[in-house]
């Protein structure tokens, strides 16, 4: 069934070692079954399963139209829909205002929390906490901060004479998407600056040092030292930035339900909505598949890219360079 | 010399500024839950509240706000120890030895978390169903569980693959099986990306809505999350009772993440070295 050699699978050594010839399927058998086991019950199945209501009509207020139709709902959806496209534009806005700034901010976070700091265990710690904080919370939060009666934010335009009426932010269609995005951004950047923060420890001192004293500036020393070694984590923050936000059903339906008037709707809420509101579980299915495959595309493209690299970079010998790309 | 004391001043007030940003919302959560009620609609002005007014946390005891507090945490400590157990062991399946489907395998481990969790609500539904685990808390951890494991075996593998395996070879020579080498030897010196992947746990069973919403009808089963919710509805104006509510549910999170601050950026340490 599975052939295995023992060995270290990033290095790609198989050494001569009594613990490394032990051949056989069974231990790593042992070691994965409780993890794919839960995983095909809880994960494959119900995504396998959510695939074929693609495929179906399927309405929950009527059980016994079901009926299989092809590629039925995805015809319907992507010609003969204009919100879907809107939406669809919508998402990679979303997606995109989420990611570049986060990116950025996070790296300068980073950079700068790596430093040396007064009180720096303290600061890093109050840095994460919107991250760590519950979305419902988080939701809450600025809902007080921007209530047009009770919140501060329009007390204190109103007493400095900024505006006559309160802005209702999150009721405004042309408010409501900038509004959320930066409460995302608030939100999320801490979780890049954690990611990078990480990778920065893990460039060796020597190495700036040896830089240094090669005469490299700061900006050469970042350019040359520091980016080709956290290169692989901000590909990783930057994927997981953006599989994140575009499932991020929470950020959005606690602040406005995709509304007003679908202003805020992303795929998810759309899909959302679709199920358990409007009952067509064929349709929400459809939509969510094709969120599905464009971030199953996205992830290829990182795990060939990044993951090839570094497969090839873990396996120096000439005999491995030249071979397959894993 | 010179350029390093002006960078070094900058970078202090950068991290003043972000502290600020990040903070500030939550020190005015935290003064608006100690506010009358005149003092938060503002008949009443002033930053700071008059008096430690505690009717707003006191006021919480009247909802079912302790039993979603203990659900809560009951919940994310099943869901982390056994989170972990498994991907301890998978990651490590994964690390330490080659067999054809290794990389296939950990793809879809990945890729698996991409598919929207909206849509898995109603196939989820009917299998807890059919396992009779609807309306019941074991049935949130076996889901929490599934939308954790991707990512801590994808960290646990990535923080082994970083450990030397000499001395777990010492071991297995020394007649230790994989299972205790693991154990006594390489699980030790992992502590720190455990603990990191705890706190994984930890956020997404804190902040998880949407399941606990579709999955618990009892009122006394509900989660922080969702009971919090439900005081949205029916304390539509009263927000110093759900700041109150918001500062207990935020409090517990942060100390805990004080502790594991210096784990934490081994979640990228251990998990994405290369």
């Amino acid at each position: 069934m599975i052939g295995t050699t023992v060995a270290d699978a990033r290095t790609g050594r198989t050494s001569a070692g009594p613990a490394r010839r032990r051949r056989g399927w069974l231990a790593p058998a042992l070691f994965l079954a409780p993890a794919l086991v839960i995983m095909a019950l809880v994960l494959g199945y119900p995504v396998l399963s959510a695939i074929w209501t693609s495929l179906n009509a399927d309405f929950l207020t009527k059980p016994d139209a079901d009926h299989f139709v092809g590629l039925g709902n995805f015809t319907a959806l992507l010609l003969h829909d204009p919100t879907f496209w809107k939406t669809v534009l919508r998402t990679v806005i979303w997606a995109v205002a989420n990611l570049i700034p986060q990116i950025v901010l996070g790296l300068v976070l980073a950079l700068i929390l790596h430093r040396r700091l007064l009180a720096r265990g303290f600061v890093r710690s109050v840095v994460i906490i919107p991250w760590i904080v519950p979305t419902v919370v988080v939701a809450f939060l600025w809902l007080f901060l921007l209530d047009p009666t009770s919140g501060p934010l329009n007390h204190l335009l109103q007493a400095t004479g900024i505006v006559d009426s309160p802005p209702v932010w999150f009721s405004d269609a042309s408010t409501a998407f900038p509004v959320l995005i930066l409460v995302s951004l608030w939100k999320w950047t801490p979780f890049v600056t954690v990611i990078l923060l990480g990778a920065l420890q893990t460039v060796p001192p020597e190495l700036e040092e040896a830089a240094v004293i090669d005469g490299a500036g700061r900006l050469q020393r970042f350019r040359y030292v520091v980016v080709p070694h956290i290169s692989t984590s901000i590909a990783l923050a930057s994927l997981l930035t953006i599989a994140y936000s575009v499932n991020n059903f929470n950020g959005i339906w606690l602040f406005t339900q995709g509304g007003p008037a679908g202003a805020t709707d992303t795929l998810t809420t759309l899909a959302y909505r679709t199920a358990f509101k409007e009952y067509d579980f064929g349709m929400a299915a459809a939509i969510s598949v094709v969120i599905f495959v464009g971030l199953l595309g996205i992830s290829a493209l990182y795990f060939y890219v990044i993951e090839g690299r570094r497969h090839r970079k873990g396996r120096p010998s000439r005999q491995h360079r030249k071979g397959r790309v894993a | 010399m010179k350029a390093d004391k002006r960078a070094g001043v900058l970078a202090h007030l950068a991290a003043a500024l972000a502290i600020i940003v990040a903070a500030a919302p939550f020190l005015w959560m935290i003064l608006t839950s100690l506010k009358t009620p005149p003092e938060i609609i503002g008949t009443e002005t002033g930053i700071l509240p008059h008096s430690f007014y505690l009717d707003n946390y006191k006021n919480l005891f009247d909802t079912e706000f302790l039993a979603y507090f203990v659900n809560s945490a009951l919940i994310a400590v099943a869901t982390t120890a056994i989170a972990l157990a498994v991907a301890i062991l998978a990651g490590y399946g994964f690390a330490r030895f080659r067999f054809v489907g290794n990389r296939p395998l950990l793809l879809i481990v990945v890729c698996a978390q991409m598919f929207p969790a909206v849509l898995l609500a109603i196939p989820l539904y009917k299998i807890m169903r059919t396992l009779g685990l609807l309306d019941s808390r074991a049935g949130l951890v076996l889901v929490y569980v599934t939308f954790a494991l991707p990512f801590c075996i994808w960290m646990m593998r990535n923080y082994f693959l970083g450990m030397s395996v000499e001395i777990e070879e010492a071991a297995l020579i020394d007649g230790c099986n994989r299972f205790t080498a693991l154990w006594r030897v390489v699980l030790p010196p992992a502590l720190p990306g455990v603990a990191a992947a705890s706190a994984f746990c930890i956020i997404l069973v804190w902040d998880e809505y949407l399941y606990a919403n579709t999955f618990i009808d009892t009122d006394s089963k509900r989660t922080l999350s969702v009971g919090l919710a439900t005081l949205m509805g029916q304390y539509t104006t009263d927000w110093g009772r759900l700041m109150a509510a918001a500062v207990l549910m935020t409090v517990p999170i942060v100390v805990i993440f004080a502790f594991l601050q210096r784990f934490l950026t081994h979640i990228a340490g251990g998990g994405v070295k290369g």
